[in-house]
């Protein structure tokens, strides 16, 4: 692994999705870019995470974010000549009684305010084009946007496409003071101590922490959200399935293996750094997976775990300047930041480089946290 | 939910001499294991179902087994074969699921009594059919009375190649030759004097040797098997010699044609529990690889988690019926059932001493090359289920994704049903290599639960409080967790 430079344009603290879509852009704009990371690159939320993109699920003020992210990952493979897994069946977000069915319909008719448009789907034509749905399943909305990608893949080829771009990646290598200098900032590491004049954090969970270094107060905290993947098996569902409680995530990958999520908490905490799964919301989360899709049950489940999401109050992304401190940007802990990441990264670097940004992101702005 | 005073993982030798000895001193007891009859491998017992007509070498065991498996029929013993332990959710919980149950066992203390499996080593071919592993022929020839080949060679490092070459033998078997890595011969003078600290187990020993002398079975000291060949299935394994130090000398390679071969590099315990729970691991080789750090009480760095047997550190089966039993009575006493256990302690801690004494001298005798990384090719597989080839490795390697969890997530090594169990040590042995980091200090990826892969349908028998479910899903979901 390489050392850290000890001078740049700009440092980006964290090396999940958000921080290393930003130094690519950045370093493509330009300018000279190191990513450093407290454990290793793409370790965290970025690597743990359910890798669906889906775009119906997501709150109505980053849909068109989570539009522009997804035709971004779509060009990924292409772009960086290494396969980040990528899949666009379109989504299901299904409902499986009367008031779930009422808030469907209220978010489907929201969506198509906001130019989104899902088809409604029940009775006959859902069983049509879903046979694989429990009968629980009573409507559902079929969204086109739907995708999936695999975080692994994902990592692989983005810290390498970000290293061609020519972006310095360091991991073991958190950020511990981070101090004033003219022009810029100081940032002392476990590997080193680097001079930039800007810094972006994009630290996710821990984004709170690297603010803190510098006198400012980020109301961050931390899910833990857990996960769990199957063996893998012949097909056995082709869309990406979401559930309008937010209660479940689920796919199959080309590989077979399907993966279940939706938000269900583990233990621990970000202040003791443990991240397990508990027991009995594990075991909810499976038995509303295999309520939706019956034939869960007999296959075998491989592995769970649980990742830290760092998330805000009002859970909409953390996205522009730092209020107070010149010259640092936030971007961070956009409630499904991986499936918008690619944009945020993108929007970030029109930010920094020319001051302004190709969508509307003003409200997102950190400074609507500063008391 | 079932209470116990003692909750026992593994109905092998060390589970259920620790129930034997607890039941003793009237505590309740659960035992929970994953096959359908208890004994584990040493005392693997074959289907109930097969008519057995007594006094072959196969039953010399039968008193012992007997003796040990009466604990189960004890009223304070509940017993759960053909049942998994999934999970450990508390440090004094096991959650298990079998068939049609599915729940947890609480106990004031728990013994987690897992025992090995074999160390996987890949070479050339040794995904080959008719390449099995060491134990995987213990278990056909214990437990189906299966015998896998017509003329095999048995290859690898360590005390268990003997005993499984001369079951081999005695069960009606050619073997065509024994390979063992270590550079045994010129050692054994120099080991005999501790050994005679065992007296039963060295001529146990012996009388395994002996049966392959009588048999004319060639062994061949200080060379590996480097690869097994063959069409669609093993027709020859090519030998060469080994160093300690790991090299390898392809360039002396002979071919002996079999339709078997036998692979066994040593036992490693079965640490996946322990690692859950949270209980301090250390790195010991000459005992396995990972092992549990533990008291002279076998307590492991959990308060009330016991570890014993090979699922504790690698030790035979005399030192996991001791074992065992020093656990049993360690619970019994701080629950203040034992009476006076100090005698008895020191009583089982002195054989234990004494077995240990010979254990060491039979470490000592078998300590094997550094590593078998000589082994591999670019097209070796390295991660079976995957299909991820050294040669991959090597790519990510050189693109400095170079760590064992970018290994794995780059690759999916280690990621596919097998959980990792035939292909983490190797990939620490390649990282370690590699980067100089002795393994005891490799950042490894987490154990996960499950741990054995498990229908999901299979886990959602037991009756749960419903969930809180999230009023808005997007906002902060931490207050809900449990």
């Amino acid at each position: 692994m390489s050392s850290l430079p000890t001078d740049t344009d700009v440092l980006v603290i964290g090396a999940g999705i958000a921080g290393l879509c930003t130094a690519l852009y950045l370093a493509r704009a330009g300018r000279t870019v190191a990513v450093i990371d407290r454990g290793e690159p793409w370790g965290d939320a970025s690597g743990a995470n359910a890798g669906t993109l889906s775009v119906q699920i997501k709150r109505p003020e980053v849909l068109n974010i989570t539009r522009r992210a997804v035709e971004l990952w779509q060009g990924f493979k292409a772009e960086f000549g290494i396969d980040v897994g990528f899949g666009r069946p379109g989504g299901l977000r299904v409902a499986t009684n009367e008031r779930e069915i009422d808030m469907l319909r209220r978010s489907q008719v929201e969506q198509r305010e906001l130019g989104l448009d899902t088809e409604w789907l029940d009775g006959n034509r859902l069983r049509d084009l879903a046979p694989w749905l429990g009968p629980t399943v009573t409507a559902a909305t079929l969204c086109d946007w739907d995708a999936y990608s695999s975080p692994l893949q994902a990592g692989h080829a983005i810290i390498q496409g970000a290293r061609h771009a020519g972006v310095a990646i360091l991991g073991a290598a958190a950020a511990t003071a981070i101090a004033e200098v003219s022009p810029g900032y100081r940032v002392t590491t476990g590997a080193g101590t680097i001079t930039a004049r800007v810094l972006v954090i994009a630290a996710g969970a821990w984004s709170g922490e690297a603010a803190r270094m510098l006198g400012i107060d980020l109301p961050v905290s931390a899910d833990v959200n857990m996960l769990s993947v199957t063996e893998p098996t012949a097909p056995l569902l082709d869309r990406v399935v979401t559930h309008i409680g937010g209660i479940l995530s689920l796919k199959q990958y080309p590989n077979g293996t399907c993966l279940i999520g939706g938000g269900w908490q583990g233990r621990g905490g970000l202040s003791t750094g443990v991240k397990e799964i508990g027991y009995e919301n594990l075991l909810h989360n499976l038995r509303v997976a295999a309520n939706v899709v019956p034939a869960l049950a007999r296959l075998r489940l491989v592995r769970s775990w649980a990742g830290f999401e760092g998330v805000v109050p009002d859970a909409l992304p953390l996205f522009g300047p730092l209020p107070g401190r010149a010259g640092v940007y936030v971007n961070a802990c956009a409630r499904g930041g991986y499936s918008q990441g690619p944009a945020l990264g993108h929007l970030m670097a029109e930010l920094i480089t020319s001051g302004r940004t190709s969508l509307p992101m003003e409200r997102f702005a950190p400074k609507r946290f500063a008391a | 939910m079932i209470e116990v005073d003692l909750a026992i993982l593994g109905a092998g030798p060390a589970g259920l001499a620790a129930a034997g000895e607890a039941v003793a001193h009237g505590l309740r007891v659960a035992v929970v294991d994953d096959n359908p009859r208890a004994g584990g491998q040493y005392f693997r017992q074959p289907p109930a179902q097969f008519r057995r007509d007594g006094g072959s070498w196969f039953d010399k065991e039968a008193t012992r087994v007997a003796e040990l498996l009466r604990v189960l029929d004890h009223p304070s013993i509940t017993y759960l074969p053909d049942t998994v332990v999934w999970d450990v959710p508390a440090p004094d919980t096991l959650a298990v699921a079998g068939g049609e149950r599915s729940g947890r066992v609480r106990g004031r203390a728990l013994l987690i009594a897992a025992g090995a499996h074999d160390r996987p080593v890949p070479f050339p071919g040794w995904t080959l059919p008719g390449v099995i592993s060491a134990g995987g022929a213990q278990n056909l020839l214990k437990g189906n009375r299966i015998v896998p080949g017509r003329r095999i060679v048995v290859a690898g490092n360590g005390p268990l190649l003997f005993v499984v070459a001369a079951s081999l033998v005695r069960a009606g078997a050619e073997v065509a030759a024994v390979v063992e890595a270590a550079p045994i011969n010129r050692r054994l003078l120099h080991a005999w004097p501790s050994m005679l600290a065992a007296p039963k187990i060295l001529r146990q020993a012996l009388d395994y040797r002996l049966s392959l002398l009588r048999a004319g079975v060639p062994v061949r000291t200080g060379m590996t098997v480097v690869a097994a060949r063959g069409a669609d299935a093993v027709q020859d394994a090519a030998i060469a010699p080994i160093a300690l130090d790991g090299s390898v000398d392809r360039a002396v390679s002979e071919t002996i044609a079999c339709d078997a071969l036998v692979v066994g590099f040593g036992l490693t315990p079965s640490v996946e529990l322990l690692r859950l729970i949270g209980c301090e691991l250390g790195y010991n080789r000459g005992r396995g690889g990972w092992l549990a750090v533990r008291s002279d009480r076998m307590e492991t760095s959990v308060a009330n988690v016991f570890a014993a047997g090979d699922g504790a550190a690698i030790g035979g089966v005399e030192i996991a019926l001791l074992e065992g039993r020093l656990v049993g009575l360690e619970v019994a006493a701080r629950l203040g059932r034992a009476g006076n256990a100090e005698q008895r302690r020191a009583a089982l801690r002195d054989q234990l001493d004494r077995t240990d004494k010979f254990r060491r001298a039979i470490e000592a005798i078998f300590a094997g090359p550094s590593h078998y990384l000589g082994l591999l090719t670019a097209d070796t597989v390295v991660c079976r289920c995957e299909e991820v080839t050294h040669g991959e490795l090597q790519a990510r390697q050189a693109e400095a994704l170079d760590s064992m969890i970018q290994l794995k997530s780059t690759t999916r090594a280690g990621m596919g049903r097998c959980q990792g169990r035939n292909c983490m040590a190797t990939l620490a042995s390649i990282v370690s290599e590699a980067s100089g980091t002795p393994i005891a200090g490799l950042n490894y990826p987490r154990t996960r639960p499950p741990v054995r892969p498990i229908a999901i349908g299979d886990l959602l028998h037991e009756p749960i409080p419903p969930p809180d479910l999230p009023a808005d899903p997007h906002l902060p979901r931490r207050q809900n967790a449990s």
